[in-house]
């Protein structure tokens, strides 16, 4: 890959070069943008917010360029401010050029006859995106209208019909009549890519477009962005807190810092030879759902700058492992690592970061936890929760007067697994596929429910007095996805801990000894109990969370997302303490979670849902090494990689369209309407995938190992529901980007 | 941190480490200082307790009463002995308007409080049981809302025959009507706002602890609906206000010999060109009521809500800004 | 859609049923034509006052329930909904008057919206500027002065007006002039008479819609979908008009359920301050006078007024609002 895209001073001669880049006069004579010493300061109640400090970039036609960072480093408002969309109130200095106009300074009204015709953007949250009251054709035909005001009515119709197929909308011409409400998240994104892409934009700024989306759904809508750039010949702007989805997608990459650019280069250059240590520290941070070897993560400690102040060091600095008073001597400059090259990095000690530095090492990554339990046979250890035959059935009704029921919603549908002390088992799948309704259906075990929740060796249908459900209570626990919304924004820390502790009979001293014991246990100073919750960041929220969750020393915590609210960097932490707990304290985790890479690095064993039945169980390495349904291969293949060599020749599969409603669900196998290989099979096979439910079938070693072994051979911890799993996928759902030699089909 | 004193000297150590090392200030004193920042708001309160007082000891300071007719003063206007002339039956205005501002101050006061307490009750029993008792528990509240309470407060104020009616004071009657049509919209607004927040993770976080639910609803929910429900005394206080004057102005609330603020403005339209200080003094007392009143409540709602400080203040900078613009230019 | 609406007009109808029935009740139980009807002079004896009573299907001696069931039949069976004590029918006095509210409610509610909603755009508009700061004090200043106290100065205000200019230019009180020739005349007199109350009552009204509509427009100005339509090239107003107008209607056309029967109440007011002699003055009077069957007509009156603002408001926000459309 080379880079065609200079981002930077470089050579020796560095003020005259400066002078040349604010004059926008260095940038390449065929950049379509230019910016150059990007500024943008905020007005708040507490001062001047310098929120992007001196961004310079060049975009070449047709090429991408991906911007890294966490929530707060300056990424979305770089791009408001290219667009011109930032409130009158920032205070925006420096130049952006598009093809050689300048637009900063340009009139709301001037700035109108770019916006939309040669720079488009597409924002992160397809739900709020769109109007709500006006129709999709409406919005796509005014995009039209704007840019060409004499084109015809029936030829901007024509165009949006031919713009809805594009981004891949079944039957756009019915659905140019529809509003956005009647759109699933990911198809509303798909619209908003039409609109961006309806006047043919020279750029392209895609702000966090897949964030707010399912796996699946991301890498539809990715590939959509790739087909919308192939057909525009735009170049992109990628903007995005996922290492993983710039990857494959991205010829450069910009990692931006509390507001300044903190090492830019070409994809393998950031990848593969990191200089800086936030983005050594950024890649190590996430795990890879394509590695079975377990290693912790690399935490970053300590929370960014608030750019209230300029930095009179490094920013970094703070939170660098490396860090040493001359980093705090002077802001370094991006600089070229190897002095000629594109590669650039603002750290001073660049130099020496590059070749074999593990990145375990400089963060000094904790080691690998290991729990009492790791040694004992999975089959001799206590059960501490079991699901037989669990379903959750709603009605589905219509009609005002009187309500119809016209089906059933199987949001739980037959599910059993068990969970033993000392592990951790995960259920994945796509927003509903029904994990989140099981973990509801176990929190609020009752009697009255259809199918048996076994906690602790209490069963759900003996719990009928309150002293046996406080019994049950009492081992499970749970962590909420969203750290603000689980704790009472009117208790201090203190009176969020004490609340399970007090239920629990305990007296005043016992309480407040423990409430220190949990506060250190989760990695929080024991002192800052009588804070607000709002008085920490979202990772010290989560811990707090956690604390409360462990209050009463439950066996088994039940986490719902732990992580997703979280930044990259924080997510680390907390996944590395959710490891050590589980370690120190024996603990089993039921864990539910969108991100298949956490799971894999945190699990033991997981299942995969869809539609309210688990298609596939088993141990994790197994069940990702080797994925026998189908859907999971479909998922497994979905999760973009943060290695760009092989996120390249990965071979994917695109699932078509969203989940099915309940209503379309077939008799037999529910994936049926989706299935890669359900759509290459032939006819006479695909009547048994539509008549007959697959049931949950264990794999067997093949008979080869088995004669290998010469004695009974016990089956793999590996159970998936499919009747064909070792049928050909559907060429149509299988998606490669580079040319074919690099990969054998 | 005071209730967590033990025994235990480490403890009591401890408690003196945490008060030392990190000064936390309580929502509630959050919210009072902004409020007392906040100079409307403080002059609302100002007015409305100067008022209340005056309705109370304003009374001593002239011979006169409400009912004592001053055969030689008829119609007069404000003089030495009258502080604020006569009616023309020869009634002290002043001594009419201190007792007309308590009985109007008691009105509000007593059908705001109320009918606050009313709906918090009638509201969380909705969201709490939800499902049938939900159901029918707001068709009798659209019910009461669509009864016209104009009509039924003329009916019951006008009422003839029944013994109780006649024992009673037409104010009492009349806080009565105004209690049973007063709640309605707040019960709807608290059973929105428990419902929402009965789904929110932290309620859900006791209930999975094994909270009772006795407990989630006092620690939980009512504290978080705390500053919608002294709004809404506040707001309920004023409406109770205007109500009892609207209806006394024709005729149909208070009636006399009992006084109101209503009555007293009522009674003078017909002199106002004649007898003007007989309209606009009680007028005035109302103005300032519901006045200070509507200040307090937006001073409340600034210091409840936690992003309106903010934007406060950048309002005001902006204003500053606009400003030094403008001088440069 | 219509199948919706039908089971709200059901709904409606056993509420109006209800609210009526309570009504009864208590106009039965509270008041007692009899005891008036005592003070005339000559003093009638109680059995010549229970005659005329129950001559006009007033029977104090019934029990409240009997009388109800009466008045029930007499509806159901004949749409006759009773006599008051001085012997007139209530379908006639009613059907005399109900126009001349309802035109009058019409056109104020029509007034007060359009006029509310343009002035809470145009101070969202100006927001902190000189006008929006003008109009949203005075929206905040009429929610202080009661509605009838308002009317009153309104019509003190046309009275100065008037005196000063030395003619007669609005008329304060009553609904024509008698005796004016009809036509053209007849139209002139009627609107002078008309200017003043409907002035009042929308004077008065607009201040709660100017307020929400600002509030509803300015909570949509920095909306995400704002931004896109921007990011397709219009500019800033455009955007905000195109786009962020519409959807702040949302908020308000739900409020109409609220504010016809509010109008409702203050059209009461206003009749019995201007001396109109519609169905509020009327009725009014009428409970001064112990008039039990004129009570709950009214009483009726007003729920099916509130009814009627419920479902239009469930309309216009079907209009308004695609997302509520699919049912």
């Amino acid at each position: 890959m080379s880079s065609e895209t200079t981002t930077g001073a470089t050579g020796p001669a560095r003020p005259e070069v400066e002078r040349l880049h604010v004059a926008g006069l260095h940038a390449p004579a065929d950049a379509v943008l230019s910016v150059r010493d990007l500024n943008v300061r905020f007005n708040s109640e507490n001062g001047v917010v310098h929120a992007v400090r001196g961004v310079d970039l060049d975009l070449m036609p047709g090429k991408t360029l991906g911007i890294v960072g966490e929530s707060g480093s300056g990424k979305s408002v770089t791009s408001l401010a290219i667009m011109g969309l930032l409130p009158s109130t920032a205070e925006v200095s420096g130049s952006v050029r598009l093809k050689g106009r300048e637009l900063l300074g340009l009139s709301d009204k001037a700035m109108c006859e770019y916006r939309g015709n040669e720079l488009a953007m597409v924002f992160q949250d397809p739900l709020s995106s769109l109007t709500p009251v006006f129709t999709v054709g409406t919005q796509i035909i005014e995009a039209l209208t704007i840019h060409h005001p004499a084109m015809s009515r029936k030829a901007k119709e024509a165009r949006a019909v031919e713009l809805l197929a594009m981004v891949g909308i079944p039957s756009p011409k019915d659905r140019l009549r529809a509003f956005p409400h009647e759109f699933s998240g990911g198809m509303r994104q798909r619209v908003m890519i039409a609109i961006a892409i309806a006047n043919n934009p020279r750029v392209l700024i895609a702000d966090e477009p897949t964030t707010a989306l399912d796996v699946t759904i991301q890498a539809q809508v990715l590939e959509v962005l790739h087909t919308a750039q192939e057909e525009t010949g735009a170049a992109v702007v990628m903007i995005t807190h996922d290492l993983g989805v710039v990857a494959g997608m991205a010829d450069d990459i910009m990692v931006m810092y509390a507001g300044k650019p903190v090492e830019t280069g070409a994809v393998d250059d950031i990848y593969y030879d990191p200089r800086m240590p936030y983005t050594m520290g950024l890649l190590g941070a996430v795990p890879r759902v394509d590695v079975a070897e377990k290693s912790s993560l690399v935490p970053i400690e300590g929370m960014p700058p608030n750019l209230l102040n300029t930095p009179t060091g490094c920013s970094f600095a703070p939170r660098c492992p490396l860090a040493s008073d001359a980093c705090l001597d002077g802001e370094p400059a991006l600089a070229s690592v190897d002095g000629q090259g594109l590669h650039s990095a603002a750290c001073i000690k660049s130099d020496a970061l590059g070749g074999d530095v593990d990145v375990h090492d400089v963060f000094a990554a904790p080691p690998v936890p290991v729990s009492r339990f790791d040694a004992v046979p999975r089959a001799e250890r206590t059960t501490v929760l079991q699901l037989k035959d669990v379903k959750k059935h709603f009605p589905l009704t219509r009609g005002a007067l009187i309500k119809r029921r016209i089906g059933t919603v199987k949001a739980v549908d037959g599910v059993s697994f068990d969970i033993r002390e000392g592990e951790c088992f995960s259920i994945v799948g796509e927003s509903g596929s029904g994990k989140t309704t099981t973990l509801l259906e176990i929190m609020e075990f009752h009697q009255d429910q259809d199918g048996e929740v076994v906690i602790g060796g209490l069963s759900n249908k003996q719990a009928a007095d309150a002293k046996t459900k406080a019994r049950m209570r009492r081992e499970l626990q749970m962590v909420f996805q969203d750290p603000t919304g689980a704790l009472d924004p009117r208790f201090t820390v203190y009176e969020v801990l004490a609340e399970p502790l007090q239920n629990a009979g305990m007296d005043r001293a016992a309480i407040r000894k423990r409430i220190m014991e949990l506060m250190k246990l989760v990695g929080l100073q024991p002192d800052h109990v009588n804070r607000f919750p709002n008085q920490f960041s979202g990772g010290q929220r989560q811990r707090i969370g956690i604390a409360r969750a462990l209050a009463v020393n439950p066996k088994l915590v039940v986490l719902d997302e732990p992580v997703s609210a979280l930044d990259v960097s924080v997510q680390a932490g907390v996944i590395n303490l959710l490891d050590h707990l589980r370690a120190e304290l024996g603990l089993s985790y039921l864990l539910v979670a969108h991100d298949l890479s956490v799971v894999r690095h945190i699990s033991n064993r997981v299942a995969v849902m869809y539609l309210g039945k688990i298609v596939e169980i088993g141990e994790v390495d197994r069940v990702f090494d080797n994925p026998r349904h189908p859907y999971t291969r479909a998922l497994l293949s979905a999760i973009p990689v943060p290695d760009p060599r092989l996120e390249r020749t990965r071979e994917r599969i695109i699932l078509q369209g969203d989940l099915p409603s309940p209503l379309q669900a077939p008799k037999g196998c529910n994936f049926a309407t989706r299935c890669p290989v359900f759509a290459a099979l032939p006819p006479a096979k695909q009547e048994k995938c539509l008549s007959l439910e697959p049931p949950l079938e264990s794999v067997r070693p093949s008979a080869a190992a088995q004669a290998l072994q010469n004695a009974p051979v016990h089956p793999y911890d590996q159970r998936f529901a499919c009747f064909f799993p070792d049928g050909a996928l559907d060429e149509d759902m299988l998606v490669v980007h580079e040319p074919a030699e690099n990969h054998a089909p | 941190m005071t209730n967590l004193n033990a025994v235990d000297p480490a403890a009591v150590a401890q408690d003196a480490h945490l008060e030392s090392a990190d000064v936390v200030i309580g929502k509630s004193t959050i919210i009072f200082r902004r409020f007392l920042r906040n100079k409307t708001a403080v002059a609302g309160l100002a007015i409305f307790l100067v008022l209340t007082l005056f309705s109370f000891i304003g009374g001593f300071f002239t011979p006169w009463d409400k009912e004592t007719i001053d055969p030689f003063n008829i119609g007069m206007p404000p003089s030495a002995e009258h502080f604020l002339g006569t009616s023309q039956a020869g009634i002290d205005l002043y001594a009419m308007t201190v007792e007309g501002t308590r009985i109007s101050i008691l009105i509000g006061l007593v059908v705001g409080l109320v009918s606050v307490l009313i709906a918090a009750v009638y509201g969380c029993t909705m969201a709490y049981f939800g499902g049938n008792v939900d159901k029918v528990m707001l068709f009798v509240l659209e019910a009461l809302i669509m009864m016209p309470a104009l009509l039924v407060v003329a009916v019951a104020t006008s009422g003839g025959g029944a013994g109780l009616k006649r024992d009673l004071p037409s104010w009492l009657l009349l806080i009565i009507v105004l209690l049973v049509f007063s709640w309605m919209g707040t019960a709807r607004l608290i059973r929105s706002m428990s419902m929402s927040l009965m789904q929110r993770d932290f309620v859900k976080a006791a209930q999975y602890m094994g909270v009772p639910p006795r407990r989630i609803v006092w620690r939980h929910l009512v504290p978080n609906i705390g500053s919608l429900l002294i709004l809404d005394i506040t707001r309920g206080v004023t409406a109770a206000i205007l109500a009892e004057v609207a209806f006394s102005f024709i005729g149909i609330g208070i009636k006399v010999p009992d006084v109101s603020l209503g009555v007293l403005i009522g009674g003078a339209t017909s002199q106002v060109q004649t007898f003007p200080w007989m309209f606009w003094v009680p007028l005035t007392v109302m103005f300032l009521l519901t006045g200070s009143l509507a200040m307090m409540n937006d001073g409340l709602r600034d210091a409840f809500d936690p992003s309106s400080s903010s934007t406060g203040e950048a309002r005001q900078a902006k204003i500053r800004k606009t400003r030094a613009e403008k001088k440069t230019a | 859609m219509l199948k919706y609406l039908a089971k709200r007009g059901i709904t409606y109808l056993v509420m109006i049923f209800l609210t009526t029935s309570a009504g009864y009740f208590l106009a039965v139980s509270s008041l007692k034509p009899a005891l008036l009807e005592q003070e005339r002079i000559p003093r009638p004896t109680p059995e010549q006052v229970a005659n005329s009573m129950r001559l006009k299907g007033l029977d104090p001696d019934l029990s409240p329930w009997e009388r109800y069931v009466d008045w029930l039949t007499g509806i159901v069976t004949r749409w006759d909904w009773g006599r008051s004590p001085n012997g007139a029918y209530i379908n006639a006095e009613f059907g005399d008057r109900v126009w001349i509210s309802t035109r009058l409610f019409l056109a104020s509610i029509i007034l007060t919206l359009v006029i509310g909603v343009a002035l809470g755009v145009y101070s969202a508009a100006r927001q902190y500027k000189f006008q929006d700061r003008a109009i949203t004090s005075y929206s905040y200043l009429a929610y202080i002065v009661p509605a009838p106290i308002a009317y009153f100065l309104v019509q003190l205000g046309a009275i100065n007006i008037n005196e000063t200019v030395g003619s007669r230019i609005f008329f304060v009180t009553g609904i024509s002039t008698p005796g004016i020739s009809p036509g053209w005349p007849q139209f002139v007199d009627l609107l002078a008479h008309y200017v003043v109350p409907t002035l009042a009552i929308t004077l008065v009204g607009w201040g709660a819609y100017q307020i929400a509509q600002r509030q509803y427009l300015l909570d949509n100005v920095n909306a995400d979908f704002v931004r896109t339509a921007r990011a397709k090239g219009l500019s800033r107003n455009q955007a905000i008009a195109r786009h962020a107008l519409r959807v702040s209607f949302i908020p308000v056309a739900q409020s109409i359920a609220f504010t016809i029967p509010a109008i409702f109440a203050g059209g009461f007011f206003a009749e019995k301050i201007f001396a109109w002699p519609g169905v509020g003055s009327w009725s009014i009077d009428a409970i001064s006078l112990q008039d039990v069957n004129a009570a709950t007509a009214t009483l009726a009156y007003g729920s099916v007024i509130f009814a009627i603002g419920a479902i239009l408001a469930d309309f216009a926000t079907t209009l308004v609002d695609p997302r509520v459309r699919v049912q």
